[in-house]
């Protein structure tokens, strides 16, 4: 199987020069395609960080991230943010939609960015929201939609990039179990239907027990990973 | 769809929004208003000079302002009359023989100029006849009688039809004297013209210099002002033995009036500008300040700094020419007005304003393209107001943005 992430002994620690916290203590970690991965672990224990730090949202004291073959470590802030929008989709704790823009113009924004041609945009907005079940709340803005349909359109817009693999950043957390379990099957069926890579961080039992793969960390460093993918 | 966001965006606040639209009408109203009253005063002073005491183009000897004791004269001054009068672009022309001397009567006496005029010629160039408060403006034709100001009157306390004695040099060098009676008493709107110029017959001054066919100045109002330099070389070449001045020469003060009220306006303008600025400046930063998670999603979904830049640049500038039309068109409605019916200052400035060359009324006026370029500065204001708080949305880190 293709290794889409390969972190080599990245450690982040905040105030090295007082008091130095590992908030990632010396991770070493392959994620290969078609994974659905849980990274668990109490709160404190990294999670988010090492999420950030393989999503290239922010950059570890030493260690590097390399992405399908490159090293993310080495590239300039305009390059990231290049880099980001082409090969990894983002799903936030708090669903974090542009508040004025409709479920439709949130996922086609993404793509605008990405300079997808109007034909291919339209096709790829309706398809993907029809994909998370929200065909008929194309025009609504996200105010006047509950957190479980806020997230799926989230999820809609992570995919609308294409991307390489989908971080999601404790995607379950600000939902009831109803739209819990609705979103885990939405993204198990895009896991086995289209082989998406998803990585979560989460506390949820839930996503716990849907995940093949399960990375427990404490105190910024791995302490179990379970249901690893075997190397080639 | 970044103008889609920058424009949602601007609705998410109205009442701030619709406060900085209205402070930015405000401004711009208060920008245009200042420059209209400026513009409005140079243009009066200029067209004062113009049409009431310089003309357009003046004609002397070289050598007119070495002695005012003997001011040097140009022969055939009736043929040299007749051919400007019929060049193209002259309205008017009139000639004026001058002198230099003392007008005294039992009360007091006072330095003068003396001005010899063909009555219905100065009557179309400046304008004299229009400005008789009292008497008349040589009617009679009756020899030695005489023209002065109101304030000059109100010193030496003549009246219609008192006698007054001028005294000065003629062409051989002689004092001479003679008496002359007030009958009309004349205010200008420059009152320290007014207090040192009286006029008489030309004839009655010719004869006691001893001039014959010969004049002091010769005084051209054209039909337009663009025809100055035309007009003026072509004077020129038909006479290049004499000085042939426009009004900016005759009179720099004039142009110095008129480029010192354009760049007092400017100064107003821009003070306003300022305040404009630190209220987009303020009004965005909050902006920025509200959104920050926002933005830095945008940035860690892959939105570049220059698209977050120009989205930020271009809420601001939909804000400001929100507010700028409004603006521009209140201040354009009551500057219209103002133009034709004035703002009376007798209540307050009394007759002051006389003693700069103004009128009391000033007619406020702005031409079209100022407007355009008060709301071009207005745009530029807003883009430089912008590029602060764009530069702090750009410098968000997106990992420490999203979760604030």
């Amino acid at each position: 199987m293709d290794t889409i992430i390969d972190a080599h002994n990245i450690s982040k620690v905040y105030n090295p020069d007082t008091i130095p916290v590992y908030a990632v203590n010396n991770v070493h970690l392959h994620v290969h395609a078609g994974e659905f991965t849980a990274l668990v672990g109490p709160s404190g224990s990294g999670k988010t960080t090492l999420l950030n730090l393989l999503g290239g949202l922010d950059r570890p004291t030493s260690g590097n991230v390399v992405i399908n073959g490159v090293d993310i470590t080495q590239l300039s802030p305009s390059q990231l943010i290049d880099f980001r929008l082409h090969n990894i989709g983002f799903v936030f704790q708090s669903f974090n939609l542009i508040p004025v823009l409709t479920a439709r113009e949130n996922v086609e924004f993404i793509m605008l960015l990405q300079n997808v041609s109007k034909k291919e945009r339209d096709q790829r907005v309706t398809a993907l929201l029809a994909e998370v079940g929200l065909a008929d709340k194309m025009n609504v803005r996200p105010a006047q939609l509950s957190g479980g349909q806020q997230q799926r359109v989230a999820v809609a817009r992570a995919l609308a990039s294409k991307p390489k693999f989908i971080l999601a950043d404790e995607p379950t957390a600000n939902l009831d179990s109803v739209a819990a379990t609705k979103l885990l099957d939405i993204m198990a069926k895009l896991n086995q239907e289209e082989n998406m890579t998803f990585i979560f961080s989460t506390h949820d039992q839930r996503v716990i027990d849907r995940a093949r793969r399960v990375i427990t960390l404490v105190d910024g460093a791995i302490t179990s990973d379970t249901g690893q993918t075997p190397t080639d | 769809m970044i103008t889609k966001i920058a424009w949602r965006n601007i609705w998410r606040n109205p009442t701030r929004s619709l406060v900085i639209m209205i402070s930015v009408a405000i401004g711009l109203l208060a920008g245009a208003f200042i420059a209209a009253i400026y513009w409005g005063m140079g243009q009066e002073r200029f067209r004062i000079a113009i049409e009431n005491e310089i003309a357009h183009i003046q004609i002397h000897q070289p050598d007119f302002t070495k002695d005012f004791t003997q001011i040097p004269s140009m022969p055939q001054a009736m043929e040299m009359l007749t051919t400007i009068k019929q060049l193209d672009g002259v309205k008017a022309a009139t000639m004026r023989t001058i002198a230099m001397g003392m007008l005294a009567n039992a009360t007091g006496s006072a330095g003068m100029q003396i001005n010899g005029i063909v009555s219905e010629d100065e009557a179309a160039v400046s304008q004299l006849k229009s400005k008789v408060i009292d008497g008349e403006y040589f009617v009679s034709k009756k020899a030695n009688g005489l023209l002065l100001g109101a304030k000059l009157a109100k010193k030496l306390k003549l009246k219609l039809r008192s006698k007054v004695v001028l005294t000065f040099q003629d062409k051989e060098d002689n004092l001479v004297s003679a008496a002359f009676w007030v009958e009309g008493i004349y205010q200008s709107y420059n009152t320290a013209l007014d207090e040192r110029n009286v006029y008489i017959h030309i004839s009655d001054l010719e004869t006691l210099l001893g001039l014959s066919d010969e004049t002091h100045e010769l005084a051209v109002l054209l039909q337009n002002d663009e025809l100055t330099i035309p007009v003026k070389n072509t004077i020129s070449q038909l006479y290049p033995n004499l000085k042939v001045q426009d009004w900016q020469e005759v009179s720099p003060d004039t142009a110095l009036v008129l480029s010192t009220m354009g760049q007092a306006s400017m100064v107003f303008v821009i003070i306003i500008l300022l305040a404009l600025a630190f209220g987009i400046i303020n009004t965005m930063l909050m902006a920025i300040l509200e959104r920050t998670r926002e933005l830095g999603v945008l940035m860690a979904l892959g939105m570049n700094r220059m698209k977050l830049f120009s989205m930020i640049l271009t809420e601001t500038v939909i804000l400001v020419l929100f507010g700028s039309p409004f603006g521009l068109l209140i201040a354009y409605g009551i500057i219209k007005y103002l133009s034709v019916n004035g703002i009376d200052l007798t209540a307050v400035a009394g007759n002051t304003m006389g003693d700069f060359g103004f009128g009391n009324v000033i007619y406020p006026d702005l031409p079209i393209d100022q407007y355009f370029q008060i709301l071009i500065l207005v745009v530029i204001t807003a883009i430089i107001s912008a590029i602060f708080p764009a530069i702090r949305a750009l410098r968000l880190k997106p990992v420490e943005a999203i979760h604030r």
